[in-house]
């Protein structure tokens, strides 16, 4: 040991293993959940942010003309198809009303509080995507809402096709948002989602980590005997406070035995589509409005 | 002679910014989850070997914060403590004055396999991940490591002329 002081010289391997020593204590400071970022780093963020902004949205637009123009022979199929599901809505939608108009008076009958009633209703703010971190373990975006907006950290964000991910830091004019493919079990940062089948209640389970190497969402906890079965469409419970009511997460790609028995784990495609970021969501749940 | 370094300095920041936002748009959506070009690294890399380590070390700690910062997802430090620590013992080993084309793409290679190999370790380290390193290093590490030569040869012979000038220049002050 002595031999390699002399060897580096001891300041210089002195220096260098203070530094990695303070590099690791930064790491562990920074890991755990944060309430507030520090004047400095949301400075840099909101400053960087407004150049990224510059830049992406007209790539973007470049990038898409492009895109459209190679899309073009899908557009006429795409357009009969939601003709059809259209029509479908509209159908739907009467009885959706009457459903509604039902719902509410039997609220008022019950004598429903106000937070009770305003419970599930969500208004979701449009956000701009202004640039994109790509490393494979922490992927996350950076959208242009920030803490004047009244964006918070862990609400939820989505994108046209389902559920992205979950605002992890807030500087006053943008956010980050953490994919939902860099969920895990063992990250102290990210909680499972409750979810349970779009149209199948009885269905329950825990998303909870995703697997990298298949590029599915590991749906954990489904009890044996559970109705869930391939093809169907994961939405997530809200129960809890973290994450809001029907968020659509994926579609079950298959079945098996969990490692341990006894229950049942589902692997999920996911809805969203992890590329060519534009508009995403952020869902604000009524009791954040306040 | 100051008006090159702040050229550099600036070329960095807007590299550091296209990273973010052009890059992505040019790669083909299935590659968006495959490729994680860092420019500002290669760039860096040339610093060490062209200019000074020492500037590149310097230089990595602050664009690695910054990288950390604006993208801060887990924790704060990785790219800071990796882009720093590789270019810097990249600049150490290979101390050759006017190092020759080949010499220069060998050091790109073996500093994005360090850097990857790296910030997946300290990933491992705290937990956030849990693939196997065989399987990052085919489905990460080896397409970076393509980018990042490609990268490394366009840049070469204008980036090279002007570090190398910087470095004249500062000699001559030096004796001045």
């Amino acid at each position: 040991m002595l031999k390699l002081f002399k060897l580096l010289g001891n300041k210089r391997l002195f220096v260098i293993l203070i530094a990695l020593v303070m590099f690791i204590a930064l790491m562990g400071f920074t890991l755990g959940p944060r309430a507030n970022l520090s004047w400095p780093e949301k400075f840099l963020r909101d400053t960087v942010g407004f150049v990224q902004n510059i830049f992406y949205k007209p790539a973007g637009y470049v990038a898409g003309l492009f895109k459209d123009i190679g899309n073009m022979r899908d557009i006429y199929k795409e357009n009969e198809q939601l003709k059809i599901a259209l029509a479908q809505y509209t159908r739907e939608k009467a009885n959706y009303n009457f459903m509604e108009e039902q719902n509410k008076d039997l609220q008022e009958a019950l004598h429903f509080t106000e937070a009770q009633k305003e419970k599930y209703n969500y208004s979701y703010h449009i956000a701009q995507v202004i640039s994109v971190n790509s490393d494979p373990v922490n992927r996350s975006l950076v959208i242009d809402l920030g803490a004047r907006d009244g964006v918070k950290v862990g609400q939820s964000v989505i994108s046209v096709k389902g559920m992205v991910g979950v605002v992890s830091h807030v500087s006053n004019f943008t956010s980050t948002v953490k994919l939902i493919t860099s969920m895990d079990a063992k990250d102290p940062n990210s909680n499972g989602i409750a979810v349970t089948a779009m149209n199948n209640h009885q269905t329950f389970g825990i998303v909870e980590s995703y697997d990298e190497a298949t590029q599915m969402l590991i749906m954990t906890q489904i009890k044996q005997g559970d109705p869930i079965k391939k093809g169907d469409t994961i939405v997530s419970l809200g129960d809890t406070d973290k994450y809001p009511r029907g968020l659509i997460i994926g579609t079950v790609e298959s079945v098996q035995e969990s490692q341990f028995g006894k229950t049942w784990t589902a692997m999920i495609k996911p809805a969203a589509e992890f590329q060519d970021w534009k508009q995403l969501f952020v869902v604000f749940t009524p009791e954040e409005q306040k | 002679m100051m008006m090159r370094k702040q050229v550099l300095l600036l070329l960095l920041f807007l590299l550091f910014i296209l990273e973010g936002t052009i890059v992505p748009w040019l790669l083909p959506g299935s590659w968006q989850n495959i490729l994680t070009p860092n420019l500002v690294f290669i760039v860096l890399l040339f610093v060490s070997i062209y200019h000074n380590r020492h500037t590149a070390l310097v230089l990595g700690i602050i664009f690695g914060m910054l990288h950390d910062v604006v993208f801060y997802g887990d924790m704060i430090g990785v790219y800071s403590l990796v882009m720093g620590f590789t270019t810097y013992i990249m600049g150490f080993i290979f101390r050759i004055p006017r190092a020759p084309m080949p010499l220069m793409m060998t050091v790109v290679i073996l500093g994005s396999l360090l850097f990857d190999s790296m910030l997946y370790a300290i990933y491992r380290v705290f937990s956030l991940t849990q693939v196997s390193y065989d399987w990052n290093l085919l489905h990460h590490i080896l397409p970076d490591l393509v980018v990042h030569f490609v990268f490394g040869l366009i840049i070469y012979v204008p980036l090279r002329k002007q570090l190398e000038k910087i470095a004249r220049r500062g000699k001559k002050e030096k004796a001045a």
